[in-house]
């Protein structure tokens, strides 16, 4: 297994010196997704537990790991946008960022979002790197996802006149400065983290990180370790989430932030249109950032394409070196209807929010924009509504 | 007494763990059976807060045995076997 993954990677490094003949920026994400990828594998860096498991454990371990990678993703995204706008001034926004409208639709996005991603047992993101470790039920989700962006691409018009269009955008730097505005967020990032703590002070399991395993001092027991400990051992939480962050800002520097279900959006509109039921001409989406649904160019090769499908691969590379790749087939068939139903919730909940927990949440607190945290406080809720039926579900 | 969540995803197999530990009666051995990698990331130390002894055993081809006791002595016994 190990020798299949060094291969594969060896492969992927030659894919992407084929994909820069296609475009410059076709070949980067490709790069950015494989490493996307091979971090959320390694640090099994799973949002939907992350929200679950503070209701079902009471344990905020990986929502820790979420919020120091939006911390360092916060610093890195201001430095850049004032870079591109030094005087954000009242309606305006940083090209690229996700900043989108707040309203009912965020809000019931987030909601459906959240009861889909535990149900489903994986979000967007944690679906695509799991398809890539062997996870059948995630494939499921996936065509579950792909059926609720084709329902939110049908009747995105009716959102888009009941509520988007007339929903503000709020963007901090506009209000109160860059300064201000990462101040704010910061101390926001810093509340939630030390309410998690005191939540799970409160009720719950505070999960501990494995102790490392002690070698010999020589150097080649140095080496292994660290091969070790990058290919073999689950890296700490905390690490996959500061490395997230950091990958974010590079893709920003590069073009955009972090985000999947556009593109997943865009393949939806295709099978819909090969289905024929073509989807209606979206109103409003060129004035709308972030992850907001699109019918797709003319090419079939895009960056965000080599993106989305870069952080399968990217795990399955890194499952094959850690030795925990296998098909993975559920026993119990009512996993695989929680997987397809979830995967519609998310599907259609994303299409509405305009994002998933990456490109609504993980991206947009960091684009210093009301709408992450309104999504984030949705998915909230959601998770808890989901919680509870779960337990249902034996 | 054998669990096998082979299959299974978050949260199943820590629910169910959760579950066969609070049955598990004194001096007996709990084999957790999973191919879910997160899930030795939380039932270990979901065993250590509820006090009991745990060991992983790769089982190899993606797969892994998590031993858990009450008594550490069932886990070294049953490895020696």
């Amino acid at each position: 297994m190990v020798f299949a993954g060094i291969a594969l990677l060896v492969l992927s490094g030659v894919a992407g010196v084929l994909l820069t003949g296609v475009g410059r920026e076709v070949g980067l994400f490709w790069a950015f997704g494989l490493a996307f990828g091979f971090t959320l594998q390694r640090s099994r860096f799973c949002f939907a537990s992350a929200f679950r498991d503070l209701f079902l454990f009471g344990s905020g371990r990986i929502m820790k790991g979420i919020l120091a990678g939006m911390a360092v993703s916060t610093v890195g995204f201001a430095v850049l946008m004032s870079r591109m706008v030094p005087n954000p001034l009242p309606g305006m926004i940083a090209p690229e960022a996700h900043v989108v409208p707040v309203g009912i639709h965020l809000i019931l996005g987030g909601l459906l979002f959240g009861i889909g991603m535990v149900q489903a047992g994986g979000c967007v993101s944690g679906s695509l790197y799991r398809m890539g470790e062997g996870y059948v039920a995630s494939w499921v989700a996936f065509v579950g996802i792909l059926g609720g962006l084709g329902l939110a691409l049908h009747s995105w018009n009716w959102w888009w006149r009941i509520s988007i269009e007339r929903a503000p955008l709020v963007w901090f730097p506009s209000f109160a400065g860059y300064g201000g505005a990462v101040a704010l967020t910061l101390v926001l990032l810093l509340s939630a983290y030390l309410l998690v703590l005191w939540w799970e002070a409160r009720k719950g399991l505070a999960l501990p990180e494995a102790p490392p395993a002690a070698r010999g001092q020589t150097f080649v027991h140095r080496l292994q370790d660290l091969w070790e400990r990058v290919t073999r051992r689950g890296w700490p939480v905390v690490a996959g989430g500061v490395t997230l962050g950091v990958l974010n800002v590079f893709l920003y520097i590069a073009h955009m932030p972090w985000g999947i279900t556009g593109e997943i959006s865009r393949w939806a509109a295709g099978i819909s249109r090969l289905a024929g039921f073509p989807p209606p001409t979206l109103l409003g989406v060129d004035q709308l950032g972030g992850c907001t649904l699109t019918l797709g160019g003319n090419r079939l090769i895009t960056h965000s394409l080599t993106l989305d499908v870069g952080m399968v691969v990217g795990s399955l590379a890194a499952a094959l070196l850690a030795r925990e790749f296998r098909i993975r087939v559920p026993p119990n068939p009512r996993r695989y209807v929680q997987a397809f139903l979830g995967g519609i919730l998310m599907g259609y909940g994303a299409g509405i929010a305009m994002g998933c927990t990456i490109g609504a949440f993980f991206s947009a607190i960091p684009s210093l924009g009301l709408n992450g945290w309104v999504f984030g406080l949705s998915l909230l809720a959601g998770a808890y509504g989901g919680v509870q039926l779960l337990k249902r579900v034996p | 007494m054998k669990l096998d969540v082979r299959g299974e995803v978050c949260p199943y197999p820590m629910m169910k763990a959760l579950e066969a530990m609070r049955q598990l009666p004194e001096g007996e051995l709990l084999e957790v059976l999973t191919d879910h990698p997160p899930s030795l990331e939380t039932i270990p130390p979901l065993a250590n807060q509820l006090g009991f002894a745990w060991k992983i055993v790769e089982r190899g081809g993606g797969q892994w045995a998590i031993l858990i006791a009450r008594e550490a002595q069932v886990i070294e016994q049953a490895l020696r076997a």
